[in-house]
Formats: structure tokens, sequence, C-alpha cells
């Protein structure tokens, strides 16, 4: 290669290194390929030679004229892609400004464990059965072997309307209506409001219950332990539980189930008044009275009912120490559900 | 009830330690609350003997004592009580001692002079309220001795929970027989009182039951020359430590034998007794008497009462009358004894609401058996300890002889309830533990309940003593063995669970409230007149609520006043309507609430409230969750701000109303203007029929979409714009929507710019713009002509 070429070529890279941008790179373009290029320039000046140097001349500017061709094509995509992101850098907002949404809400606490409790006996194949809040006598006692003037009716002190009709103390009715409707086999639970005249720190004039009831044919009390068993150990983990003999007028046997504490693991804590455990249900096996009533055959079926107070378990579970708390509705303790 | 273990001891010898003893109850079904030992936290306090008293050189009430303790020089102890002299002994708390209040013995300088102890009355030592002055030990206390140990302080008090059917376990006898049961251990007690004595009591009184079915037996003693005074130590002693105040020796007597083998006793002054006769009466209708708490009370022929030849002397089972009660004078002293109606003694005292120990055993039931027994323990105490003579005999008017009653137990039928398999012989052992008479039948036993056992009536209540006795947590566990009839959530439970979810998922908080209202709160806030509770627990809470706005107004406020201000609440739950006469319906309802912001977590637009359309929005999607299509129209509800409000409607049933709060109920400078309350029939819409989607082609030819952007005057609005819109756009519009609505500057006053968008396609081709041009200048021309709404 002459030595002008050699030169010419060092001229266009030591140019090259410098351009910055591609404004620059395209006036390097123009100075060596544009149309009053150097390069061109030389390509022109091709007829003025004698033929036999022009082939050799020729062939060597052309060969450098693609040598810049491909080098500017090459740093021009180069510097157009920086460019591109450069732009795109200064779009850069502030990162650390919020989300725009809107937050979720909060189920109730107390819908959210009946919610829990519920999808697990459902899960065990049992159904979701309802019944009036304002409820007959009959339902909410008598057909449940609660007869007037006994002292049982003390356990739960009844609000009356002017009617004779009550509002629910328990949810123990929804069973003797189901009962009404279908025959046996059959697993159901009820969930709802009901009413005692009751109220200070553990006590709410209104509050909710879980009612289940199992009826077939040959259902026993060792069905009873083993379901129940299974609630809780899905409720609240596997540990300890017992079950004493207790009383309620519709069951017979009774039984309470009482969890080991779940604040203090057994050795005695406020929670569970130094006992080590906690109660979470009452439970028995249907009596006979109650299946009379419905006109169930007592010879052929026997079953289980068990029942308990929502939000009880709703207060342990997230540790809320005032059960008014809970139908307050201040939005600074719902939101933390 | 209180039970003490030294005095069940009079009955068992147990020698398990209290916490196996509580354990053991507690799965027997007696459930014990508390264990309280009151000796446990007192130690370091000793009997001391004051050697010498003198008078504090520096402080008028306070006195310096030496006082020996058996343990090396006599202690300085400095002492602001003036009831004791030389040579009393006392309980001392010496240095380092704890007393039950908490309070810890140090060495200690008291106007000058060092103490070293403290002597102590019997509040401080937790044994009584009453504060007169130390506690003067009797003569008999050893110098040094540990106190708890002198006074009994190591005592054990179970605190038990008896369930009503277990009226048997009622007193100390009662818990030591089922003690005797779970441990099997033999059940004893001292030799029994006799009836013997002076004189007969025929010629003392005589008994006449009128009303046998109430009172199936009453038994009457009588005991001469009682010396009427307190009590000896160890039958206060007792008393005091179930909580129960020593009156006088007979009045204790009577208490001591009710928590002793739990059958209630009156004692009458024989002397005012007229006629000597006692007669088992209904009151008669307008007869009056003062009962021991010297109330006057008027009695109706629902109530059973004792009477003498002339009046009532006491309200059977509930409380004795004041004229006949034994006073310091009395000298013969009738005992009563009797066995009454658990449910006529339980109506009397809940009329007069007077409920006594002894009605809270009547109506549990007591144990006839034990009148004779009752009435010869009490002559033999008042003989030992008020010296008096007993009458010879017990009148025991007991017209019928109650026969025991008999249960059978079908060995098949145990097993099958616990889930066990237990012989004949087995359960018979498990009856006989419990001082059941059993009698085999092959495979079954025939079961004779004891009188007191009120509970057990029938099988079912024999196998529950058998799984007691084998221990509930002696059963295996299984799983039901039955697949239960199918019964689907209804359309209501679904559709009450999905708009739950809905609405937590957009922000809203679930709250609930209850169902009681005031009942004076505004007639906006009710439909109907509302159903009154018969006993209210307050007159916040007094009516059942007919809608569910009322609690979700107070929601609000309150929260508002709290300083909360962007709230969007729901609240599920049934609302109560009275119709036809008493009967009342149960609907499910659901009442959202809004306040503040409607975007509070958008910082671009987080001061925009909530406004009319925002609610509506809401609302309407609630029945897209469904596919329900719902019609606003304005509403009227006096509630609301006249003009902002709606009136929602499905399939041409109203399910409810929804507005922005009347100014009216803004009682509190703090409340917002835009408050908005929505309700609506969650039944009503869970009966409308949900069709099932089906599937349209995906369109295979181009929309053309144009847009419109209107000149409205006031008096034409969107529904009959988009009607004109819809008529003219036919079978090829596909879509239309109001996409930009624009009031000021730029724009006549009394004008809106509206702008739609409207999306033309034909199914079967590619449209042209010729084909749609002359329905877009149809559409034009018609809103120009009908409406004034011309193109911008």
């Amino acid at each position: 290669m002459s030595e002008s070429h050699t030169n010419l070529l060092q001229q266009y890279h030591s140019e090259k290194k410098s351009a910055k941008t591609t404004a620059e790179l395209e006036a390097l373009r123009v100075k060596y390929l544009g149309k009053k290029g150097e390069i061109t320039q030389q390509l022109k000046g091709l007829g003025k030679l004698p033929p036999d140097e022009r082939k050799a001349r020729g062939a060597e500017i052309n060969k450098i004229k693609t040598e810049i061709q491909e080098s500017l094509e090459t740093s021009m995509r180069d510097l157009a892609l920086k460019e591109q992101e450069a732009k795109l850098q200064a779009e850069k907002p502030d990162h650390s400004l919020p989300g725009l949404f809107n937050s979720p809400g909060t189920l109730h606490p107390v819908d959210r464990v009946a919610q829990e409790i519920a999808d697990i006996f459902l899960s065990m194949g049992f159904f979701m059965a309802e019944g009036p809040e304002i409820e007959e006598e009959y339902y909410n006692f008598e057909a449940l072997n609660v007869p007037s003037h006994h002292p049982a009716r003390e356990m739960q002190d009844t609000f009356y309307l002017e009617s004779g009709q009550v509002l629910r103390t328990q949810t123990s009715p929804v069973q003797i209506r189901t009962m009404e409707m279908l025959q046996p086999p059959l697993k159901m639970i009820g969930l709802g409001k009901v009413f005692r005249r009751d109220s200070d720190i553990t006590h709410s004039p209104m509050f909710h219950q879980m009612e289940g009831l199992v009826v077939g044919e040959q259902i026993s009390m060792s069905d009873l332990k083993g379901t129940l068993i299974m609630f809780v150990e899905n409720m609240f983990g596997k540990r300890p539980y017992r079950f004493r003999p207790s009383y309620f007028p519709f069951t017979e046997p009774s039984a309470e189930m009482d969890i080991q504490c779940i604040f203090c693991e057994g050795k005695g804590c406020k929670v569970c008044k130094g006992t080590g455990w906690m109660e979470v249900l009452g439970c028995g096996m249907v009596n006979p009275r109650v299946f009379e009533a419905v006109k169930y055959d007592t010879e052929k079926y026997t079953g289980f009912a068990f029942g308990m107070g929502i939000e009880r378990i709703a207060m342990l579970r997230y540790g809320i120490n005032d059960i008014r708390l809970l139908f307050n509705s201040d939005i600074r303790f719902l939101r933390q559900f | 009830m209180k039970i003490l273990l030294s005095w069940l001891k009079d009955y068992i010898d147990i020698n398990e330690t209290p916490e196996k003893i509580a354990d053991a109850l507690n799965m027997a079904g007696l459930e014990v609350e508390a264990v309280i030992q009151p000796g446990k936290n007192l130690k370091q306090v000793v009997v001391g003997k004051i050697l010498n008293k003198g008078p504090h050189p520096d402080a008028d009430k306070l006195s310096l004592c030496s006082v020996d303790v058996n343990r090396g020089e006599p202690l300085q102890i400095v002492c602001g009580a003036t009831n004791m002299k030389e040579g009393d002994k006392v309980p001392v708390a010496m240095i380092g001692a704890k007393l039950p209040s908490g309070f810890e013995i140090s060495r200690a300088k008291i106007r000058g002079i060092e103490s070293f102890g403290m002597m102590c009355s019997r509040k401080e030592l937790g044994i009584s309220e009453e504060h007169a002055g130390l506690y003067i030990l009797p003569e008999s206390a050893e110098v040094g001795e540990d106190i708890v140990k002198v006074l009994g302080m190591d005592e054990v008090i179970f605190e038990i929970s008896i369930t009503p059917n277990r009226g048997d376990a009622l007193s100390h006898l009662g818990i030591a027989r089922e003690l005797s049961a779970i441990f099997n251990l033999p059940l004893h007690r001292e030799p029994l009182g006799n009836d013997e004595g002076e004189g007969r009591i025929d010629d003392e009184i005589s008994v006449e039951i009128h009303e046998d079915q109430l009172c199936p037996r009453y038994g009457a003693r009588v005991v001469k020359n009682v010396k009427v005074g307190p009590s000896p130590e160890w039958l206060r002693d007792r008393l005091e430590k179930i909580g129960i105040r020593s009156i006088n020796n007979v009045v204790d007597v009577t208490n001591y034998i009710m928590l002793d083998i739990g059958h209630p006793m009156h004692a009458f002054d024989l002397a005012r007794i007229k006629g000597r006769k006692i007669i088992v009466r209904s009151a008669k209708s307008d007869e009056k008497m003062t009962t021991l708490d010297e109330q006057k009370r008027n009695l109706d022929p629902s109530m059973l009462v004792i009477a003498d030849s002339e009046a009532p002397v006491a309200l059977a089972g509930v409380m004795g009358g004041f004229e006949s009660s034994v006073t310091e004078e009395t000298k013969d002293i009738l005992l009563e004894a009797a066995s009454f109606d658990p449910v006529c003694v339980r109506k009397t005292a809940k009329r007069l609401a007077m409920m006594s120990e002894s009605s809270y055993r009547f109506e549990r039931g007591t144990n006839i058996d034990n009148i004779p027994i009752a009435l010869n323990e009490a002559a033999k105490l008042l003989k030992n300890i008020a010296g008096a003579t007993p009458v010879k005999g017990i009148f025991d008017a007991y017209p019928k002889q109650e026969i025991l009653r008999q249960v059978r137990v079908r060995t098949k039928r145990v097993n099958k309830i616990i889930g066990i398999n237990l012989t004949a012989s087995q359960i018979e052992t498990y009856l006989l533990r419990l001082k059941l008479e059993t009698r085999k039948d092959g495979e079954d036993i025939i079961v004779s309940v004891p009188p007191y056992r009120h509970d057990l009536e029938m099988e079912a209540d024999l196998i529950e003593e058998v799984a007691r006795m084998y221990g509930y947590n002696n059963i295996p566990e299984t799983l039901p063995a039955i697949t239960s009839v199918l019964k689907l959530p209804s359309p209501l439970q679904k559709l009450e669970n999905r708009i739950k979810q809905h609405l937590v998922s957009i922000g809203f908080n679930q709250i609930l409230t209850y169902s009681f209202v005031p009942a004076g709160i505004s007639e906006s806030f009710r439909e109907k007149k509302p159903l009154s509770l018969k006993n209210p627990l307050s007159e916040e809470q007094a009516t059942m609520r007919t809608s569910l706005k009322w609690g979700m107004y107070d929601a609000l406020r309150r929260n508002i006043l709290n300083d909360e201000f962007n709230l969007r609440f729901f609240e599920m739950g049934r609302v109560f309507q009275p119709v036809a006469g008493e009967i009342s319906e149960e609907h499910s309802r659901i009442c959202l609430g809004f306040s503040g912001a409607a975007n509070p977590n958008d910082w671009r637009r987080s001061q925009e409230p909530f406004d009319l359309f925002v609610v509506k929005g809401i609302i309407q999607n609630i029945g897209n969750l469904f596919g329900l299509k719902l019609k606003f129209t304005p509403g009227s509800c006096s509630l609301f701000h006249p003009a902002m409000q709606m009136e929602v409607t499905c399939e041409k049933t109203v399910v409810g109303q929804f507005g922005q709060l009347h100014p009216q109920f803004l009682d509190n400078r703090k409340m917002p203007k835009h408050i908005f309350i929505a309700e609506l029939d969650l039944g009503l819409l869970a009966d409308k029929n949900v069709a099932i989607p089906r599937m349209v082609a995906i369109p295979e030819f181009p929309a053309i979409r144009r847009d419109l952007a209107l000149m409205v005057p006031k008096s034409a609005n969107h529904r009959d714009i988009v009607k004109i819109i819809a008529d003219e756009g036919r079978k090829l519009l596909e879509d239309h929507h109001l996409f930009d609505i624009y009031q000021g500057k730029g724009i006549e006053d009394g004008f809106r710019s509206m702008a739609y968008s409207l999306t033309f396609r034909d199914n079967a081709k590619t449209l042209t713009d010729e084909e749609i041009q002359p329905i877009i200048d149809k559409i034009v021309a018609r809103l120009a002509k009908e409406l004034n709404v011309n193109l911008r």
C-alpha cells in the first residue's frame, strides 16, 4: 500500500476515535465517503491514471473504502445503542414513590375464623345449614330437651320478644330444623349469630356459634372424638387435648373438649388461668329425647353434636383481650386482620 | 361452690395431692375452677407470746413489745394495735415473712425504734375481712409454732362449678361420693344422730301437707332449751372457709348440715308457730309475708308456703319468715327438713328475685331420704354445742313413699354409643362404684337409681356414667363411616361469599354491629316499626334492626370522631321486619358505607372524595359479579340528600337504595359532607336467575370506531342520548360508551361537553365508511332535533 494511503487510513482511525456522537460519525462519513469525500475524490481521479496503474490503485482504494465503511457502520450501531440507552435512562422517575393501588380491605376477624372452621368441616363432608335468629321457644329449648323452669335455662339468659319468641341463645335449633327436613345419614354444620343477656369483657349480648351434627346408624362417641380431634389439629396444630364430662340437656353423654393452652404450651398462664388447658368446644352424643322430638328412630340412629363460640376462638387466635372490640367497628382495630 | 379437703376427709381417706384430686374431679365432669391453699404463701409466721408491753418513747399511739417466739432472745416489736396485753399469744410475722397481701417483713425503724417483726390481725393473715386489732390466739397455742398449722391454714379449698344436673354433688358428702367412685375408695362417716330425746314430738307439733305434689315429704323435729349464741370455733372455722358468715349456733347448724349432706334446713322459733301446727299449702291471693331479709313480699297462689294455723311462716324452700325466725330470746326450736318441687321453688324464687343457697339446691333436686338424717344430725349438734334437749322422734309427713326409679341398661347399647367393647360385668362394676344398686337380667343390667341422682332418668344417662368411669380419654378415636346426604350451599350463601371476597379485594373492611338498635333512632333509619325486646339489656339495645343503615351510620360516625375519615365499610347480616301481627321476617342484607377519599392511596388524585357515581359503580359491579342488570332511578329516602340518591331495581324488584347522607345527620363538625350509605337485599338478588353464559364467536371482520363530541344542554341527559344512539345504530352498533364529560372553560354556560365512542361491526363482512356515515348522520340529526344536542 502506498504511503499516502496508509496515512489516510491512519488519519481516519485517529479521527474516528475522537468521534463521540452519531453526528460526528456522520461528519466523518461525509469527509471520507461523501460526494466530495477524499475516497470518492480519489476514485474519481482514477480515470486520469495510466491503465496499468489504474487497476492496482483502484483495488487499493476500494479496499480502504470498504474498511472505512464497515468501521463506520459498526461504530454507528454501537453509538446509536448507547445514545438510546442514555435517552431512556434520562426518563428515570423517582422509584421510591409509592405504587398506585387500592389496598385490600379485611374480613371481620369473627367471619375470618368462622370461615376457617367451616372450611375444615366442609372438607370433611359436612354441609352448611341455616336457621332463623328469631326463634320459637320450642326450637330453642323444648325440642332440645330444655323444659321451662329448668335450671339449665339459666346457663343461657334469654332475650324475649313481645310475641313470646326468643332471640336464639344457641345455634342448636338449626339441628332440629335440619333433622325435621332431612333423613339420616347426615353431617351438618350451622353457623350464625346467637344472643344472650350478658355483657362484659368476655361476654357479648350477641355472638356467633358454630354447631355441628352427625347422625347415622353406627355413630359412636369414638366417632365424635376422632372427628373433633381432626378439627382441632387442623385448626390449632397437633397438640395435647382432653375430653371432660359435662352437661348439656341435648346431649348425653356430654363432654367439653380442652386443648393444651396455645399461649403457654401447658405450663400455665393468665389466659388459661394456670391450668395449662383451654376449653374449645362442647359436645356429646345426641340425647334420644332430641331424636324423639324430630321423630327419628332412637334405636336405629345415633349421633353426636358439638358447638363452639367463634368469638372466643378468634380472641384466642388473634390475642384480642376485650370482646367488645369486635363489635365497635373501629377501623384501627379492623384493619389489623 | 367451695369444698374443704379436711371436710371431705370426714367421709373418705384420701391421700392424693390437691392437684391430683382436682384433676380427677375435672375428668369426672365436676369442674374445679380453682384450688385455694391459704397457707401456701404464708411462711415465717409463728405463735409469739407478749412478755412485755410498754409505750413507744416517741409516739403516743404506738407501743413497744417484747415478744417470745421460742427462737432465743425475745423480739423487740413496735405495734400500733391496742387490744393486746402482756401474756397474750399472737401471730408474729418474723423478718423475711411474706403475707398474703404481698407485704414482706423486713427490719425497720419505726419512729426511731428498731422493730424485728410484726404482730398480725386476722385480715393481715388473709383469714377474714375484719380488722379489729391483733388476732389473739387461744392460750393453748404453742409458742414458736408455725401459724399455718396452728390455725388449720394448711386447708385446701376446691372451688367447684357444678352443672345443673348434678344437684347431688352440691355438698361435701356428694363430692366425697364422687371421689370414692373415681378412686375406688370406701365411703364412711361418723355414726349418725338418732331420734332419741325427751317427751314426744306429737305433743309439740303436727304437720299437714295440703299439696303433696309440691311437697312430697315434710319432717319436723323439736329441740328445747337452746342457748342461742356464738358457734364453737370449729364450726365457725368451717363455715368461714366456705365463705358463709357465722350468725349464731342455730343458724350455723342448719347451714352446716346443708353444706355437709346437701339438704337445706330451716329453724323456726317454736314459740312463734301459732297453733303448734305446720301446714304446707299454697299461698292465698293477697297474702303477705315479711321474709328473713326484712322485705315485705306479696304472695300468690302459685307459691308454696309453710304456714302455722294463722299465716305463712316461710316460703317453701326459698326463705324463712322474719316473724318466726330464731333470735337471742328463742328457747325452743322447730327444725324443718323437707322436700319441695324443683319447678315450684324455682318459679317462686324467680318471681320474687330471691335466689338462696336453699332454693339453688331444691331447684336441682335434693335427697328425700336425707330428711330424717338431716333432722337427727341437727338435733345432735344443737345438743352438743347449744345445750339443747331434743324431743324424741320426728314428725314425718310422707304421704306417698317414693319408689326408686328402675332403668334398664343394655350392654350392646352401651358399647354402641360409646364405641367400646365392655362385658355386662364390667359395666356393672362401674355402676357399683357409683353406689348404684344393680341387678343383671341376661346381658342387661337393671339399675335402681338412688333418690339423690335426679339426673339418671334413662339409659343414656347411665351410659354417660359408664363412660365417665371408663374415662372419656380412654375411648378410642374413629371417624364416622357414613356419607352425608348432599346439600350444596344455597344461592344466598354463594352470593354472600362471592360479594364478601369481592368487596374485601377492593378495599372494604367488614364490620359486625349489634342486631339490636336504640329504640329512639330516627325513623329515617327505619323501614318499618321495629320489634321490641321484652327484656333488653339497655335502651341502647331495645329494638331489633329493620335495616343495617343505622349500624353503618353509627360505625362511620364513631370512626370519624376518632379522626379516621377515609372509610369503606360493609356489613352483611339479617334485619327483622314485622309482618302481619306478631310474625317477623328475616332478610339478609348488605350495607356499604363510604367516607372520605375514594382513592386514598392514589397520590395523583387522592383528594377526590366519594361521589354518587363511584358508589353507583361499586353497586353496579356487585350486579356484574352475577350477570345481573341493575337499574338505577332517583330515590326518595329521607335519610339521604334528596337529589343525591338512587333506588336500585333488578328485574322490576326494588332491591335497595343508596345515597349521600342528608346534611341533617351531619351532627358533628368533624363529619365530612361526602358520606354515602348503600343497602341491598341479598335474598332478592339471590332469587334472580343467573343465566349460564353461552359462547359467542370471536369476530372475524374488523370494526369501525367513531367518536362523537356533543354539546349537551342541561335539559338533556345521558340516558336519552344513548337511547337515540342505540336506536339508530341497530344491529351494526356493537358497543357505545361515554368516555369523557367536560364542563367549564370553553363550554357555554348551561352546557356540558359529552364524548361518546361508538363501535360498528358487521359479522358477515368488512364494513366501509360509506355504510356507517348515514347512520352517524341520522344520529346527529335526531340528537339535534329531539334533544337540542349538537356536535361540538
